[in-house]
């Protein structure tokens, strides 16, 4: 499980904080959803739980162990990240994905390491992609390199930072049902963000709405009513059921007296 | 790989063949082991042989501390004395040559008593001295601040400016033959060289080398972005720490025993980035060999063009350089 308790965080001192004794608990295995408004904190507290960003209070342990209590090294090889802006600095896929190996191999990369990055390759469909410049590669493909080398890292803890941004409709589909997979044949905790509540209904297992740098609800999908998205993001929604598949309609600017 | 070390192996050779005595080959190879004249014996063996090895050791540790530098710094544009290292070793210099050469401020300056009393042994001395006071203190600022590659450039300008200020003070107060000797001293000059100097480049630039070729997959995993690499277990300020300190000392080295070679820790990283991408297990040995190639084919042509005396080295690599480096960039291979 990961917990986080009394996060807080803020750039400088005298800075107003990011986050504000922010709490969270995400069971094994799970998919875990951050909803909220730019600015209220994904970021910061997906930093923290990297070890990118030293929170100034708080404690942020993933299976009972502090993660502030790990090495860099040691932490790569317990969370990995896939960033929204993805870059690769002209590496072919295959080293792209070996470079996920850095925390494992240091400075030559040995037969394991090749081993886990063949065996992925062979897992997500990759192999007619492997000698291509993963910088020339379209959105879609580059989100699933990037998921790959995150895998590379072997990690328990997985984060996802806007998967579906930059994508279009089929792309999008095609990451979520990938991270869906993921959390249940490996049994990787993966905590993203996103910004389409439907996308989130489909991707998530727990949902955490957040402002202003706290969780203000967290639960299953009942916890996505319109009282709630009004709240966080000020917008007034709809719910609908088709053949008991939630589908959430609207986003009008909420108006208020 | 192999062509370059090739083309190395035989500019070096080439190099060794041409000089302003206008020995044939046959008396250089004679000399070269140790069956010609005395004279044709210390030519080659004390002369263009330390040149050789200057050029091949300069090219390739300035080459190197470019790549390094634009990769730490995330910036096409940075430079091996990106840190100010440059501007700094000429102030020390041009303070060493103005103001501490021997007597020959009260010696009426006299140009011989000059040149009895300046060792170049204390010019590069103190040149160095300076360039790793500037070094120190930008990395000091840096710790301070954060290692973010703005800060760094930014202060790097900056010291560079104060240096280049207080070389023109000291350039305002010298005379006439100290201005022309502080000025003949910042062109780069391979004939400076010798096995000596050579020994404390080598000594500098090699474990440098080793340690960028054994960090090359953390400058990989920087050019995914520092949240990414730090993701995977990178400390990204001690790494770009650790790239900034060796680029800048190798590079305060060389320019201390020869003056300002500019552009080649531009021009060749770019170069072989533009032509064989960014991976630093390729970038770093083909950087260092095509600086060295650079090098050695730029000092045989500052030899050849001079009419006897060498033309400053540093000002042909960038005209041999420069229009190279744009046909590359406007070439279709470049894109």
């Amino acid at each position: 499980m990961l917990k986080i308790e009394n996060l807080r965080f803020s750039y400088a001192r005298r800075e107003a904080e990011i986050l504000r004794g922010l709490e969270l608990e995400l069971p094994a295995g799970k998919v875990g959803i951050l909803l909220g408004k730019n600015g209220c904190g994904k970021t910061t507290l997906f930093k923290s739980v990297l070890g990118i960003e030293k929170p100034g209070e708080g404690k942020i342990s993933f299976a009972g162990k502090e993660l502030n209590s790990f090495s860099p090294r040691e932490r790569a090889k317990l969370v990995a990240y896939v960033p929204q802006h993805i870059h690769f600095g002209n590496l072919s896929v295959y080293d792209s994905i070996l470079m996920g190996r850095v925390a494992y191999f240091g400075s030559k990369a040995g037969e394991s390491d090749r081993a886990v990055v063949d065996a992925i390759i062979s897992e997500m469909g990759l192999e007619s992609f492997a000698e291509r410049n993963a910088e020339a590669l379209s959105g879609g493909e580059k989100q699933k390199i990037a998921i790959a080398r995150a895998l590379a890292q072997e990690p328990a803890l997985l984060i996802f930072d806007e998967p579906t941004g930059n994508l279009d409709m089929a792309n999008e589909q095609l990451i979520i049902r990938e991270a869906r997979r993921l959390a249940e044949k490996r049994a990787i905790t993966i905590l993203s963000s996103l910004h389409d509540l439907n996308q989130a209904l489909q991707m998530g297992d727990c949902f955490y709405l957040m402002r202003d740098g706290v969780i203000r609800y967290a639960g299953g999908s009942e916890i996505l009513t319109p009282e709630h998205i009004r709240e966080i993001f000020d917008i007034d929604i709809r719910i609908i059921e088709i053949d008991g598949e939630k589908i959430i309609i609207g986003g009008k600017q909420h108006e208020t007296l | 790989m192999l062509l370059l070390l090739a083309a190395v192996l035989l500019m070096s050779f080439t190099c060794l063949l041409i000089g302003s005595s206008h020995m044939s080959i046959r008396e250089c190879i004679e000399a070269l082991s140790g069956r010609g004249s005395a004279s044709q014996i210390r030519i080659l063996r004390s002369i263009r042989l330390p040149r050789v090895f200057a050029a091949l050791i300069a090219g390739a540790g300035l080459s190197v501390s470019g790549l390094m530098m634009q990769t730490a710094l995330d910036n096409p544009m940075a430079s091996p004395s990106t840190l100010g290292v440059s501007n700094a070793a000429v102030f020390g210099a041009n303070l060493s040559i103005i103001a501490f050469s021997g007597g020959y401020l009260s010696t009426g300056h006299n140009v011989e008593n000059y040149t009895a009393a300046a060792s170049p042994y204390a010019t590069s001395l103190l040149a160095f001295a300076f360039a790793a006071l500037s070094i120190l203190l930008i990395l000091g600022l840096c710790r301070i601040k954060s290692f973010s590659p703005s800060v760094v450039v930014l202060s790097g300008i900056a010291m560079g400016s104060v240096w280049t200020a207080a070389t023109t003070v000291l350039q305002f107060y010298a005379t006439d033959v100290g201005l022309s000797a502080a000025v003949v001293w910042s062109f780069g000059d391979l004939g400076r060289a010798s096995y000596k100097t050579d020994a404390i480049m080598l000594l500098v630039t090699v474990p440098g080398y080793l340690v960028f070729a054994c960090y090359r997959w953390h400058c990989n995993a920087l050019l995914s972005g520092d949240a990414t690499a730090r993701s995977m277990g990178i400390s990204v300020d001690r790494l770009r720490f650790t790239m900034l300190l060796l680029s800048s000392l190798i590079t305060a080295v060389i320019v201390s025993f020869l003056g300002i070679i500019g552009f080649l820790g531009i021009i060749c990283p770019h170069l072989v980035k533009k032509l064989m991408g960014e991976d630093h297990r390729i970038t770093l040995p083909l950087s260092a060999l095509s600086g060295s190639l650079l090098l050695l084919l730029a000092d045989t042509l500052s030899r050849s063009m001079g009419n006897g005396s060498a033309l400053p080295v540093g000002a042909v690599t960038s005209l041999l350089g420069a229009p190279f480096f744009v046909g590359i960039l406007l070439s279709k291979k470049g894109e």
